[in-house]
């Protein structure tokens, strides 16, 4: 059922108000976080509002103008967009708590919050988007607002970090851009609102076409190898953007694009009859083991997370590759049970930097004693990245196993658990390091991070535990996932 | 079936017991001692006061979360979670009494306590879960839980036995992810039921797939040669008493684990009709050979019981493999026999080493002079282990070999007595030189006033000893391990 509502259009110009506020009235610390604070909350108030009926199969759409017939600029609320939507408001509500406190006194603070505010809005704008055309509007603008958040520290690494970035995203952008004009040419319509708008009557090599042009340009943003190369570069940020790029927006823009493609404008059946999906699966499972691989040799944490994503990012794409509604459940809410494990991993690594200032996997001997709950809650990240049950990895484990049985391909199996030995390898390690081995000689106090820092992180652990244990509950994101797998598989 | 709250009492009394450690601690060592004790004694009366009502025939279940439409927590008392669930957690009360001598003055006990208490916990939840996924959150819950206690000592030893531990237990735990998984797929449940819940309408590669998974992954736990690597580093790393909840119960949980699927996934029929078991018997009686020699070799003593459990836990294996009323029930109650010998031969060289420092089976001459008592204990548990009459060892053979009789392997049976000639070769030596040989000369002063040790580890270590006797003696009585293993057996084979 489709209701006409202008929430799905409120919630970004809410961030997108927040940022004005925060760039015009921006230099009073105070008003600064009020603004912040308030258009966080006021923003995941709105979205969730829209939770119950979404639940229900109620659709909340609002166009906001039509350029010239059949393309304008649309908003909807569909429980796949509600699910992206809501994951990304309520991190951003968290993480803005996290940036003010990490952010402290450093300079250039109304142009990192400002910026930082558009870049979550234009999120939702994704999340939220009605076409393709708005989609690629909003993903565009994303690209350039988080620039300035890249280069934050304006040291030569960051300004080079920040190159390669645009450089990767905007070539990527282009490519979607041309799909999107080829969807439109084929198929009269860019409405992300089907299970599907393609169709056979295109013909083959133009559907080939239009998949390879916005799988590839999606790829970059979600980091598929090869196209992952400006992910690991993008760490000179400040911690705060790295979990914007990592978990809440960027990457998890690019996933989403990905989903879309295969869920609302190609629609199961059509890529399961042409078959395109298998080199993608090939690709997501060449990412899943390398980037793994690559992660276990990095001694720097916050590389060491970096690789650790694109590996993850690839269990998206390779479940939605797999076509199967159970594989799909595993694709949506790894947006999920990503984003929040490996939050908490970053709001982690920069309490330790921010607190002790080590950023390397060596240094960290017996940081277990010092940041005993910081270090905690990154226990608690990567018994979920491993797979532990109970823990939220669990859940897209087991759901992604299930989807593999179901569509006969053993393979995945191995794959996934071959990640999960390799997760094992590549953080338990520094758990070790943190609680069993203290440096010999000296006696650890217990010096933990400052709240503004520390709350972040345990609520994000915290969350991590209750989406792998009570996945079931009404309204937490498993339950989004399932009503957007129905609508997808038209059960 | 009843509703009943005594199976999450039982598995989360323990794990308020973890919580409550720390602040315990802060009063005094002793206090803690004396609080988790009353916790852990607790939740054995809790585990024992169950067994009546199961011997009646009641199954006690609760279920508790539910985390995905198909994964829910179900907690299920029955013979066999109850015979279990007894035996752990006693092994744990007496284990749990004995550290508070054995680790005073030790480091990190805030560490130590509770994640020995967690440990408890989920591994009560692995005896009493209802469904394959509830077995395998616990089992993956405590095998994870046990790497603190394992590298306690944080001796570059422990360190490497416990990294070659976690490799061992993920990859194992992952193999029976797949298992799972596939059960779960093919059978669209997964909750046990006594004759299996897969049945033979599945193709025949995808039984024999998940079957092996699930041997080969609890194998890993269990020890089955050749994937016992872990077993003989972690043991001899550990605290004596963590070292003999690990041989006693801990390693048990994976022959646990392969029992219940067996009976309650695959079901004795289909099992017949795959074909399986005669090669499970050949690994199983492979493993009870092949660990006991490499036993005699042990210089190291917790090395040494380290096989010795490898090779027991073959018997339990073998057991299982010959599928047959009197082998079945030889195999579980020597799981729950062999649990109270071996604990109570880790904490008799646990004192050894703590009195007299003395690791060594080849420092162990005139022993005896020094420590009668833990030694009379260490030589009781030995006879036992060996299979005398009438000690618990005994029942659990006996049965074993009735059941190799009664299904016409008499090579089975020569492995059963080889088996336990072999354990004989490498328990009776330590015995004789502790009893008979002479002390070499006092070297130093250091050493030479050392007694037995206090009360507080030597009453566990006897009782423990005694268990051994009781089980033996009074194994008909109803509520000991022999009447509910007898029950779970005839419940399979119905």
């Amino acid at each position: 059922m489709e209701v006409i509502d202008i929430r799905p259009a409120l919630a970004p110009a809410i961030s997108f108000a927040c940022s004005a506020m925060v760039f015009l009235l921006g230099s009073n610390r105070f008003w600064r976080s009020f603004w912040m604070l308030s258009a966080s909350t006021l923003k995941l108030a709105v979205v969730l509002s829209m939770l119950p009926s979404s639940l229900q199969g109620t659709v909340y759409v609002y166009d906001l103008i039509e350029f010239t017939p059949g393309i304008g600029l649309g908003f909807r609320a569909d429980a796949l967009g509600m699910f992206f939507a809501a994951v990304s408001s309520t991190l951003w509500l968290i993480t803005t708590v996290y940036a003010i406190g990490y952010m402290g006194k450093s300079e250039h603070r109304v142009r990192f919050f400002g910026f930082f505010s558009l870049c979550v809005s234009t999120t939702v704008g994704i999340a939220f988007a009605g076409d393709l055309l708005t989609f690629f509007l909003f993903y565009e603008i994303l690209t350039i607002c988080t620039y300035p958040l890249v280069i934050h520290n304006e040291t030569p690494d960051a300004l080079k970090a920040g190159r390669k970035y645009l450089i990767y995203t905007l070539i990527g952008g282009a490519f979607i851009l041309i799909g999107t004009v080829v969807v439109f040419d084929a198929a009269g319509t860019l409405s992300l609102g089907q299970p599907g708008i393609l169709s056979h009557a295109a013909g083959v090599h133009t559907l080939g076409l239009i998949f390879a042009l916005l799988i590839t340009g999606f790829a970059v943003k979600a980091a598929i190898m090869p196209l992952h190369g400006w992910l690991p570069s993008a760490m000179v940020a400040p911690t705060p953007v790295s979990a914007l790029l990592h978990a809440v927006a960027v990457v998890k823009a690019g996933a989403f694009g990905i989903l879309r493609t295969v869920y609302n404008v190609f629609g199961v059946d059509l890529l399961a009859d042409v078959g395109f999906t298998v080199p993608l699966k090939w690709v997501s499972a060449f990412t899943i083991i390398v980037a793994s691989l690559v992660a276990i040799f990095q001694d720097d944490l916050k590389r060491r997370l970096a690789y650790s994503t694109i590996s993850q990012l690839s269990y998206i794409a390779l479940a939605a590759a797999m076509l199967t509604p159970l594989s799909a459940a595993a694709a949506i809410v790894h947006i999920t049970n990503q984003a929040f494990a490996k939050i908490t991993m970053f709001f982690a690594a920069g309490a330790i930097q921010r607190t002790t200032g080590k950023t390397n996997v060596h240094e960290l001997a017996g940081i277990g004693y010092q940041m005993p709950w910081t270090m905690g809650a990154f226990t608690v990240a990567s018994l979920s990245f491993v797979g532990f049950p109970l823990f939220a990895g669990f859940i897209t484990k087991w759901y992604l196993s299930l989807g593999a049985l179901e569509s006969g391909e053993f393979w995945v199996l191995a794959i996934m658990i071959v990640s999960s030995m390799l997760n094992a390898a590549y953080f338990l390690p520094i758990v070790y390091l943190a609680f069993f081995k203290a440096p010999p000689g000296t006696t650890l106090r217990v010096a933990e991070a400052r709240p503004t820092l520390l709350i972040p992180t345990l609520v994000c652990a915290a969350y991590v535990i209750a989406l792998g244990t009570m996945a079931e509950v009404p309204g937490m994101p498993f339950s989004l996932a399932k009503a957007a797998v129905r609508f997808v598989f038209g059960m | 079936m009843v509703t009943s709250l005594i199976p999450p009492a039982a598995v989360f009394l323990p794990l308020l017991g973890a919580f409550a450690a720390l602040p315990l601690g802060r009063i005094s060592e002793r206090a803690r001692v004396i609080g988790l004790a009353a916790v852990a004694a607790a939740t054995a009366a809790l585990t024992l006061a169950v067994i009546p009502g199961v011997l009646a025939g009641t199954v006690y279940e609760a279920h508790l979360v539910r985390l995905t439409p198909e994964i829910w927590i179900h907690l299920r008392i029955d013979a066999l979670g109850a015979l279990f669930g007894a035996t752990v957690s006693v092994l744990w009360l007496i284990a749990l009494v004995y550290s508070e001598g054995y680790m005073r003055d030790g480091h990190r006990l805030g560490r130590y306590y509770p994640f020995f208490m967690l440990c408890l916990g989920w591994t009560l939840g692995v005896a009493y879960s209802g469904n394959l996924l509830t077995f395998l959150i616990f089992y993956e819950l405590f095998s994870i839980l046990t790497y603190p206690l394992i590298v306690h000592e944080e001796t570059p030893e422990a360190i490497a036995a416990g990294t070659k531990y976690i490799i061992y237990i993920l990859v194992g735990g992952s193999i029976v992810l797949i298992g799972v998984v596939f059960t779960f797929f093919l059978a669209g449940e997964q909750t046990f039921v006594a004759g299996g819940i897969l049945d033979a309408s599945a193709d025949r590669t995808s039984l024999l797939l998940i079957f092996w998974c699930f041997v080969a992954g609890f194998g890993v736990k269990a020890a089955l040669v050749p994937l016992h690597g872990w077993v003989p580093d972690a043991h001899p790393a550990a605290p004596a008493p963590f070292s003999a909840v690990l041989s006693g119960v801990m390693v048990a949980a994976g022959s646990f684990g392969i029992t219940r699927v067996v009976f309650q996934v695959f079901g004795v029929d289909l099992l017949l009709e795959l074909g399986v078991m005669p090669l499970l018997t050949a690994v199983a009686a492979f493993t009870v050979l092949f660990a006991a020699v490499l036993a005699v070799g042990q210089d190291d003593l917790k090395r040494r019981l380290a096989y010795s459990t490898i090779s027991q836990m073959g018997y339990v294996a073998l057991g299982i493999g010959l599928l047959g009323v009197d082998a079945v029930t030889g195999a579980l109650v020597h799981i729950s026999n062999h649990a109270f010998m071996k604990g109570t031969l880790f904490l008799c060289a646990g004192l050894f080493i703590k009195r007299l420092g003395i690791r060594r089976v080849s420092e162990m001459a005139g022993v005896a002079r020094r420590m009668p008592v833990t030694t009379a204990a260490f030589a009781l548990a030995s006879l036992g282990m060996i299979g005398t009459p009438p000690l618990s060892g005994f029942i659990s053979k006996w049965y074993l070999g009735l059941g190799a009789l009664e299904a016409q392997q008499p090579l089975q049976l020569a492995v059963l007595l080889g088996g336990a000639m072999l354990a004989a070769v490498y328990l009776l030596p330590v015995v004789y030189s502790a009893f008979f040989k002479q002390p070499p000369p006092v070297t130093g002063t250091e050493d030479s006033g050392a007694r037995e040790a206090p009360l507080s580890m030597l009453v566990p270590t006897v009782i423990a000893a005694s268990l051994t006797i009781v089980l033996g003696l009074a194994a008909a009585v109803p509520g000991l391990p022999y009447s509910l293993a007898r029950l779970a057996t005839e419940t399979f084979f119905r």
